[in-house]
């Protein structure tokens, strides 16, 4: 359907200008409803990382509590009931209500503007999207204040832990799941339409940025897995509540099936967690090394099959549960061999380097860490595939190093590198420099404070989500606590940049960055709120 | 079809040339690709069980 | 400046690869059996498989980013892409994989041949404790948490296997070919010994099964690895490998002590001595979620201490205790339990705290209850 339409735009604008939102001089909502009501893609954009920057103070500061309470061995500051739901309200909130929503707000804003697109496909259903974040997370967070607290079974809520042995709380945990997954649902459907359909006259598919390819992969494999979660949960809330025994062994139900439904959605999703950073990452290299993306093909290829293959890969996280045999050596083989086009891909990104001409601005700083951060995680990802090593290493700190080196030096690092990449085209300056390299060499700092020495005490036997721990792994969780606290203060540096940022500071061009290509860095910076209402001819960059 | 099937070959191994790339999207037709895809995902998910299978007697 | 930089990361490699830091719990233990030893060695390889990559793609980045500097004035080239290459770095990285594919392969088909057991162990996960069944033998018992409370509210000095003791160790002989069948009366939990490369799921309603044997006699400790509710923390593991003849004396003992602990059962008891009797039990297995003062921590947990419908109703208060509350965290202590036990908690519960039934519950009785329901 969408393949016979005419890669040309459609006048989206005029249809907003009739709902009386757009052109000026018209009747404009100011204030609160202003934000309530926007339907343009760069204020929602806005809306998204704002939302997401609020979520991942919250969940930062649940992270310290744990940090805190972990510090020394002993029980000093919470009691474990306390710090289960201070885990597992990290876990939630950083992957649905922090990372996730980032990445949609950068596609808002950087979507359109790279595709020379006027404003996202269906803006309604845009605002639509956003608003239902707040309300999930509003619930979610509520739940600690109910009776018997909020949810204690961690992010992954295993049964029957999470229904026949949750508190009270757990049916307004998964309605706030269900929103929250609706309006993921939604925010892809928007980018798909848009990326397919308001493409600028002139450029096909294969001339999109890599930031556009690697988020139109993440928007379908969002519809795919997203209902399989929205499934489950539902199941779960049917155990609870309506007597029935999807995941009850008594009642003639199966405990493993929740973890396999929860990892078919699981494991996509940490796709969905990263695909976009390889995105970001890919259009930052080649402009700080003023040279073309090597292999932007077998980047865009490889992006493509790392989402079919993420579909066989769920039950590495479950090689412990008691799988037969051969499902253990599929799912070794199909892990072990996604690994190939990941790899490939930090081979593409130093191939790019590789006699360019480099310069260290902040974005740039957070590309290259993301790159060494991502590849050390990536190690300890190959590690954990051996499934019979898996066995001493399954549910210990080293599977907690892993991901947090893979989400936050990873993923998050790409966020940032992209918020600094593109604050100039939003704020119309260029981030302070002094101030952003701080930001930056103690962030570095503290993320592998905090990260690297879990690989060590999860080698030597520490379990993960335990309130206490023997005094052998003293040492190593001493180092993380600070790390981690010199990490979460370190944050507070990058809210004093965007202020700066937002405030003045030295004003940057419409094309802010010397190397920069894309079609955002043709229109001004700050780029005025309605953008490419006539579109823009592309010209593919000569071969 | 032959050609879809070596591209998405191709996007397993995750290298293609900037040539192929522009063949392949030169076609307005994703159709060929999504099934292409599909056929190689179900051949790859049987050949990697079989050797599964085969390895685990 | 520079110089210092290259001598302090000098000095890290050096001392993060130092086999006596490796040694000394910075790395995965060896551990006493031969697949153990095999899944280290397994680790070990595709370390440094790693480490080889890591060194080749930093390196490449690392020079990269010094000699193409703009600031040195490095002029871009142009290139951008390289099928050959690309076909080379991708094929190679294919071909470790799949030589690593084999020996791994090798280990898991070996990790999964539980078959020939010279003694079968049941061992059965509850919200917080392990029990062991050496199935054949008519021995069962409950292992629980043997640091006191003090210990972890930080009120005394932390001992040296803080977390990590138990009231009774699982013994097991070494030598022999064990085979662990695994399985939970509520949560899923997961029965890990580094030492023993034994991580496998308990989960309620299935049985697992893992195997070991053991090479060297010693205590190998370890801890539940599966987020099963409150005191998930303190559930630890602890395996007590011995000569063949010392396990047999050790059986022998057990078995009686069960006999007499069956015997017991028949004749009457005292209230005191049924109280020191449960408060005993209680502390053990009551006690993580009722609270050591009854108070409990409601909704989930109700309080004991003060609570009228228990002291009215004594009839219900021990149908509680023998058949668990369905749909709800407490479970049935039916076959965890000995009537002595049982019987002993009751009364506790009826007497401590302030709560004044004044009555006590016989074991007999218990057994009476149990036999009717067994039949």
């Amino acid at each position: 359907m969408a393949s016979q339409l005419p890669p040309k735009p459609t006048p989206q604008h005029s249809t907003a200008t009739a709902g009386g939102m757009a052109e000026s001089g018209h009747y404009r909502p100011r204030g609160l409803m202003r934000w309530l009501l926007t339907t343009n893609h760069k204020e929602i954009g806005t809306l998204y990382l704002l939302f997401s920057l609020t979520m991942f103070f919250i969940g930062g500061i649940f992270a310290l509590v744990v940090r805190a309470e972990l510090f020394q061995p002993g029980l000093q500051l919470v009691q474990p009931e306390f710090f289960n739901q201070m885990t597992t309200m990290h876990g939630l909130i950083m992957v649905f209500g922090a990372i996730m929503p980032a990445f949609v707000g950068l596609a808002n804003w950087m979507v359109p503007l790279q595709i020379g697109a006027p404003d996202m496909a269906l803006p309604r259903l845009n605002n639509f999207s956003f608003w239902l974040l707040p309300v999930a997370f509003l619930l979610l967070l509520s739940t600690l204040l109910m009776p018997g607290g909020g949810p204690n079974f961690g992010w992954t809520f295993y049964a029957p832990l999470s229904t026949t042995y949750a508190p009270p709380s757990t049916s307004f945990f998964i309605l706030s799941l269900h929103l929250a997954g609706i309006s993921s649902i939604l925010g892809a459907i928007n980018i798909i339409a848009t990326i397919l359909n308001l493409r600028a006259p002139g450029m096909r598919m294969m001339d999109m940025p890599l930031f556009v390819w690697t988020w139109l992969i993440t928007a379908f494999l969002l519809i795919a897995v997203m209902p399989v979660l929205a499934g489950v949960i539902t199941m779960m809330l049917m155990d609870i509540n309506f007597g029935t025994s999807f995941f009850n062994a008594a009642g003639g139900g199966d405990p493993v099936l929740f973890q396999h439904l929860f990892w078919f959605f699981g494991h996509p999703e940490v796709y969905i967690m990263i695909l976009p950073a390889f995105g970001i990452v890919s259009a930052i290299i080649p402009t700080f090394s003023r040279k073309r993306l090597f292999g932007y093909a077998s980047m865009v290829y490889a992006t493509a099959a790392i989402a079919i293959l993420s579909f066989m890969v769920w039950a590495h996280h479950m090689f412990i549960v008691g799988l037969p045999l051969v499902a253990e050596l599929f799912f070794m083989y199909t892990t072990m061999l996604i690994a190939v086009p990941t790899g490939v891909k930090v081979f593409n990104w130093v191939a790019t380097m590789f006699r360019g001409s480099i310069s260290f601005e902040p974005p740039m700083l957070f590309a290259l860490a993301f790159v060494v951060q991502f590849t050390v995680g990536g190690f300890s990802g190959l590690m954990l595939a051996i499934a019979p090593a898996d066995f001493q290493y399954h549910d210990t700190y080293f599977v907690v190093a892993h991901f947090h080196y893979v989400l936050v030096p990873g993923a998050l690092f790409a966020i940032l590198a992209g918020a600094y990449y593109w604050l100039p085209k939003w704020t119309g300056h260029y981030p302070p420099l002094r101030l952003s390299q701080w930001h930056f060499w103690l962030s570095v700092i503290g993320v592998n404070l905090t990260f690297f020495p879990m690989h060590f005490s999860g080698l030597a036997g520490m379990p993960r989500r335990i309130p206490d721990y023997a005094l052998q792994f003293a040492d190593f969780n001493l180092a993380s606590s600070l790390g981690g606290f010199l990490f979460g203060a370190s944050q507070l540096l990058f809210v004093l940049v965007i202020i700066k940022c937002v405030r003045g500071g030295e004003k940057a061009p419409a094309k802010a960055w010397e190397g920069a290509e894309d079609l955002e860095w043709s229109v001004p910076s700050p780029a005025p709120l309605h953008t490419f209402e006539t579109p823009p001819t592309f010209h593919p960059r000569e071969h | 079809m032959w050609q879809a099937i070596k591209s998405v070959l191709a996007a397993f191994l995750g290298v293609q040339k900037d040539e192929r790339r522009r063949e392949d999207f030169r076609s307005e037709r994703p159709g060929t690709f999504i099934v292409a895809g599909v056929i190689v995902g179900l051949l790859f998910v049987l050949l990697v069980a079989f050797v599964a299978v085969m390895a685990a007697r | 400046m520079r110089r210092l930089l290259v001598w302090m990361a000098g000095g890290l490699t050096l001392a993060a690869l130092n086999p006596m830091a490796l040694a000394n719990g910075w790395n995965m233990p060896e551990g006493v059996t031969a697949l153990s030893r095999d899944i280290y060695s397994l680790h070990m390889i595709i370390f440094w498989i790693c480490v080889v990559i890591g060194v080749i793609v930093f390196g490449a980045m690392f020079y990269s980013l010094f000699r193409y500097r703009h600031s040195r004035g490095a002029k871009a080239a142009t290139f951008h892409e390289h099928t050959s290459v690309e076909v080379i770095w991708t094929a190679i990285p294919l071909l470790i994989l799949v030589a690593m594919a084999v020996p791994a392969t090798a280990t898991l088909k070996t990790m999964y041949d539980a078959s020939e057991a010279d003694l079968d162990v049941m061992v059965t996960g509850q919200q917080w404790r392990w029990r062991y069944d050496y199935l054949g033998e008519d021995v069962a018992f409950t292992s629980n948490l043997g640091t006191p409370r003090e210990q972890i509210s930080g009120t005394s000095e932390k001992g040296e296997n803080y977390l990590l003791e138990v009231d009774e160790p699982l013994v097991l002989p070494v030598g022999q070919k064990v085979r662990l069948l695994l399985t939970s009366d509520d949560v899923i939990h997961s029965w890990w010994v580094p030492d023993l490369a034994v991580k496998q799921d308990a989960v309620p309603g299935f049985v697992n099964e893992n195997w070991v044997r053991i090479d060297e006699p010693g205590i190998y400790r370890g801890q539940c690895a599966e987020l099963c509710g409150r005191d998930h923390g303190f559930m630890p593991v602890v395996v007590e490998a011995v000569e063949p003849e010392r396990f047999e004396e050790w059986m022998a003992q057990r078995k009686e002590a069960a006999q007499q602990e069956a015997m017991s059962a028949d004749r009457e008891w005292g209230l005191d001595e049924l109280m020191a009797r449960g408060e005993q039990t209680y502390g053990a297995v009551c006690a993580a979620c009722h609270q050591p003062d009854g108070s409990g921590s409601p909704p989930a947990f109700p309080a004991l201490a003060g609570n009228q419908a228990l002291l009215e109703e004594p009839d219900r208060h021990i149908s509680t205790v023998i058949d668990g509350v369905a749909g709800s965290a407490m479970p049935a202590f039916r076959n965890t339990l000995s009537p002595v036990e049982i019987a002993a908690v009751v009364t506790y519960e009826r007497n401590a705290w302030g709560n004044d039934a004044g009555d006590s519950v016989q074991p007999s009785e218990i057994a009476e209850r149990l036999a009717a329901q067994g039949e």
